[in-house]
């Protein structure tokens, strides 16, 4: 056992008094004198022509917003512009927004938004990957059914399959995913001496203060965006507070009031971001001494009516789905189809849960058809430190994956269970493995091109020192454990470091807080900025920034997809053992264990609430979360049809970090906010698979599901 | 905005209720959903679920069970003068603050196909009483339930009791399906009781929840079960499912589907009756 360093001593989150008491203000305890409410009018047709929209006679203190308030631009500014911020003459999904009512009482709002009506030409809606594909008129984006489609190679698989002695074949299907955060997508919008403020709940504060700048046409110091105490993102507030920003604002603007604009539950399920559907065809070709040669594999997502995230989720899905295995031969495909449904967009693991079900079930079933020990065939084939990954980037830092495996499977004692008997009392068991990575930080080399990140450093008189950072405290522990790497670099006091919600009034812009990003890159700069100022620490003032610098030897080529997809990588291995009923074919989860290596832990009180959350929101994700569309709207639109795990239903989560030290990150750490969920679904389904000796191949394995794979499977 | 009525005891409740129409609002739980979705509908509102008189547990001489209607679910579990046949269904309802707010009665009155506190009703013929100003009935629960959300209540009228005649003897089986184990609506549900003494089986009691606009209990099926076991071996096993399948209606839902409800009822009685009743 290592001795743990300093840094990684729990220090107790800076924020838990004030979440603990209730004294922190979320955006829903906020009312500002004179504050007006909103609600949305949203399209409740997947898509159609809007022909009129007809008004009731309004209250003099009712104040409608809609595209025509727009006075810049009306796309919401990610990545591709397609996404207007109200629809104008067209819609494109159930729930796309069209118009907001703002007044004094929410009540009446309601039914002024129910009265309305909107006369449709309804056009025919595009609802499954499947029928995007097949389409050959009526395409929603561009010409072709997808918006963006990628592929690469490794080595030279024609001629490696062209040798293989034996190919193995699978169809993976994964569902959507709710964030379900605790708190709905929440935002407040005060106007005052030309400067529109905002503030709510959200991830990526400069993200929002973009979308007000290109909606209002105003200048960036004529806009103000502050986090507050959020309940919970998950990804769901990363790109799509832009849009209840933009038109609370609007909404301040038109009436000269403060604005609150809060979605309800069943609102924010039906036309907020999610977790991306998926269909994941495999093929593994081996040589006669079974070691793989070559894959095929296509990634197809769906993405919804608008591109919003899907291109760079589908990047990281197709440059996760090799897994951790070093093959020497491969093509990799991927296309994120459009169809007209609400926008998958970011969600923990941003591609990766979907990647490593279809990539670790594959192994599972390769070793099944070859009669091979599943675990012993994952080692052989499992990537080392030197190793160029499926882009062709080098693995730098160290790869543990026989160590991180060997822990988990002692600690669940996977080999003993694998091999004994199987239906205590009628029920039958099963025990199943997943190894796993998470690339941290933004892919490719976006950390420099698209984000460049900066923090600063300000030291007081009194020896206070201010840390200023857009990283979002989403109660993750991030406000902790930035400020832990300051106050140990300058070795002074933690309680002598002071750290805020982000305002991008004053904090210099370190990038979203996504992508597993906050330790390894912004704790970084912060360690750095941190070290410059303790060269000045007998200065009365001192303030110190850092920058973001490609580290060197590092390279990426985004349309090639070669080189380091990742600036590092995070590790795991996950264990899940399960008792499936063989009459009402409900799933019991006995146990869940897990080994990751995730460099130092900075702070493994918060280390270990990451794995507890991220686990249990990934064992959800396996076996529980469904989310069904019927003719594009969503079915499970409440938080009792939606389900996520209870207390109850989670087992006692047991797990060891292996930890290896990282070249990059600050005191050898790396990241970890997502590669906790991203193993638990595909453990969980081996687990089924090896109770019921069916083969599994769709997520969420739900109760009606066994039932269809006992009877046929 | 709805206007809430506090009322002292019993009579004012009812008093209030004979003058105007009013909602009835005991634990809340089924209410406040429903109410959500009428924002700034005006109503008035009776709220009863603090009112002793409607909180007594006790057992008469004939070994009648009498439940107020506001006694939480939590309540139930707590009294020693309830049952475990009766407290195993409970216990898996919501999760502790649900069972600390819901009442028996509102389960009852809510009549939903999935309420969890109906299936043992019906295998016990409860017995509700009903009471308005000045009046009182008596009603078998399977008269009082309608259809999903129908019940026969007059106006003016409340639900005050919940008569349950127990026996000893009573053996019971329970099983809850649902997509998680707190919080979860049943998608389908399994209640039977044998009464096994030692002359032999004396009773069979099946009701099946979830699984049909209200829940399917048949004594007639019950009675060919109990020829069955006294060794008359005319029905077999598949035959008395059959004739419950034929009794059942299962829906596909945002929650489950027709063909997982139906194969899980029909199961859980296979088993039932293959190792429960060794039929
Ligand atoms: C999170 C959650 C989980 C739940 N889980 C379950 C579950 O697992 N199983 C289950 O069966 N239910 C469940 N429910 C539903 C609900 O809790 C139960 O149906 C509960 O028993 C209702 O009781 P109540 O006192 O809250 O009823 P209320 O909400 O107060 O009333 C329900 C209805 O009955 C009427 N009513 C109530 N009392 C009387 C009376 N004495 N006379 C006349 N009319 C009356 C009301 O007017 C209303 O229409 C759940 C609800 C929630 C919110």
């Amino acid at each position: 056992m290592l001795e743990m360093k300093s840094i990684s001593v729990p220090a107790g989150r800076l924020d838990f008094s004030e979440k603990m008491t209730g004294a922190a203000k979320f955006c829903q305890d906020l009312r500002p004198h004179g504050m007006f409410y909103a609600k949305t009018l949203r399209s409740s047709k997947p898509r159609a022509k809007i022909r009129a929209v007809r008004l009731p006679l309004l209250p003099d203190n009712v104040v409608i917003v809609d595209w025509r308030d727009v006075r810049g631009k009306n796309i919401v500014p990610i990545v591709t512009d397609d996404q207007p911020f109200f629809a104008r003459d067209q819609v494109n999904y159930i729930g796309e927004p069209i118009l907001v009512a703002t007044g004094p009482n929410p009540d009446e709002l309601r039914k002024i938004i129910d009265s309305i009506q909107v006369d449709y030409e309804e056009l025919p809606a595009v609802l499954t990957i499947e029928e995007a594909l097949s389409r050959t008129s009526d395409i929603i984006y561009g010409d072709h059914p997808w918006f963006v489609s990628y592929e690469y190679l490794k080595g030279d698989p024609d001629t490696a399959i062209h040798e293989a002695a034996i190919s193995v074949e699978d169809e993976f299907h994964t569902g959507y995913q709710e964030q379900a955060y605790l708190e709905p997508q929440s935002m407040l919008a005060e106007q005052k001496d030309g400067v529109m403020t905002v503030r709510g709940s959200m991830q990526c504060p400069f993200y929002v203060e973009e979308a007000l700048m290109q909606a209002l046409g105003w200048e960036r110091t004529r806009v103000r965006v502050i986090q507050l105490p959020t309940g919970g993102g998950f990804g769901g507030k990363e790109d799509y507070p832009s849009i209840p920003a933009v038109h609370a604002a609007l909404a301040a603007i038109k009436t000269g009031r403060p604005v609150m604009l809060v979605y309800d539950r069943g609102e924010d399920i039906m036309c907020t971001t999610k977790r991306h559907p998926s269909c994941i065809r495999v093929k593994s070709h081996l040589d006669a001494n079974n070691h793989i040669i070559a894959r095929e594999i296509e990634v197809l997502s769906d993405a919804g009516a608008y591109c919003g995230l899907s291109g760079v989720v589908l990047q990281r899905m197709i440059y996760s789905v090799p897994g951790v295995y070093q093959v020497q031969n491969l093509r990799v495909s991927g296309r994120a189809c459009a169809t007209n449904k609400v926008p998958s967009g970011a969600f923990r693991g941003f591609g990766g849960p979907q990647a490593f079900f279809a990539i670790e079930m594959h192994m599972e079933h390769v070793a099944r058809e070859i009669g091979v020990d599943p675990l012993l065939f994952r080692k052989t084939h499992f990537l080392r430190q030197g190793d160029l990954t499926a882009t062709g980037g080098r693995l730098r830092s160290p790869v543990e994956l026989e160590a991180i495996t060997d822990s988990v499977c002692t600690l669940s004692d996977y080999y003993e269970k694998r091999s004994t008997p199987k239906e205590p009392g009628g029920k039958l068991r099963g025990i199943g493995f997943s190894a796993f990575f998470h690339g941290c930080g933004f892919t490719g080399a976006d950390e420099r091109d698209i984000i460049s990140a900066r923090v600063r450093l300000c030291k007081g008189e009194d020896e206070t020192v201010n840390l200023y950072v857009s990283s979002a405290e989403l109660g993750q522990g991030a406000i902790t454990t930035l400020s832990k790497i300051a106050a140990e670099t300058l070795d002074i006091p933690l309680s002598q470091v002071l750290c805020g919600y982000p305002d991008t009034g004053v904090c210099p812009n370190s990038g979203p807080t996504v992508a597993s990003r906050t330790i390894l890159v912004v704790g970084r700069l912060v360690q750095e900025a941190a070290l410059k100022m303790k060269e000045h620490w007998d200065e009365a003032f001192c303030e110190t920034e850092s920058h973001f610098r490609y580290p060197g030897g590092f390279s990426f080529d985004k349309k090639l997809h070669t080189g380091d997809a990742y600036l590092e990588y995070a590790w795991g291995a996950n264990v899940v053992e399960v008792e499936v009923d063989p009459i009402t074919y409900s799933c019991n989860i006995l146990g869940a264990w897990a080994a990751f290596d995730i460099g130092t832990p900075i702070d493994t009180t918060i280390a270990a609430g990451q794995v507890h959350g991220g686990m249990t929101q990934g064992l959800g994700y396996g076996c529980m979360e469904v989310l069904d569309m019927k003719a594009g709207r969503p079915l499970q639109c409440s938080l009792t049809d939606y389900m996520i795990p209870t207390s109850l239903d989670v087992c006692k989560i047991d797990f060891r970090f292996v930890q290896s030290e990282s070249v990059l990150g600050p005191y050898g750490a790396r990241g970890m906010g997502e590669l906790t969920l991203v193993g638990a679904a595909p453990a969980l389904a081996a687990a089924v698979e090896n109770a019921i000796g069916k083969p599994v191949t769709q997520l969420p394995v739900t109760s009606e599901y066994i039932m269809e794979l006992s009877r046929h499977g | 905005m709805a206007r809430v009525f506090r009322p002292g005891n019993l009579k004012e409740a009812l008093h209030f209720l004979d003058a105007e129409r009013a909602a009835v609002l005991a634990g809340g739980t089924d209410f406040m959903l429903k109410a959500g979705r009428y924002p700034g509908a005006e109503f008035a509102v009776l709220s009863i679920g603090h009112l002793h008189e409607l909180k007594r547990i006790a057992i008469d001489a004939a070994n009648v069970l009498s439940l107020g209607a506001v006694c939480t679910l939590s309540e139930i579990l707590e009294s020693p003068l309830v049952p475990l046949f009766l407290k195993l269904p409970i216990a898996e309802i919501g999760s502790p603050a649900i069972r600390n707010a819901a009442t028996a009665g509102g389960n009852v009155c809510n009549a939903s196909p999935a309420g969890d506190v109906l299936p043992m009703l019906y295998a016990l013929d409860a017995t509700l009483v009903l009471k308005s100003h000045g009046d009182q009935h008596e009603m078998q629960i399977r008269d009082f339930i309608q259809g999903p959300g129908l019940i026969r209540i007059a106006a003016g009228q409340m639900l005050t009791e919940i008569r349950i005649p127990l026996r000893q003897t009573w053996r019971c089986t329970w099983r809850k399906v649902g997509g998680r184990r707190a919080n979860s609506v049943s998608k389908t549900s399994f209640y039977a009781l044998i009464d096994r003494t030692s002359r032999g089986l004396g009773d069979v009691r099946i009701a099946l929840g979830a699984i049909a606009p209200t829940v399917v209990r048949s004594r007639e099926a019950e009675r060919i079960i109990l020829d069955a076991y006294r060794g008359k071996p005319s029905q077999r096993c598949t035959e008395i499912i059959a004739l419950y399948d034929a009794l059942i209606s299962p829906i596909d839902d945002s929650r489950s589907c027709r063909d997982y409800r139906r194969t899980v009822s029909l199961g859980l009685l296979e088993n039932f009756l293959t190792e429960v009743m060794r039929i």
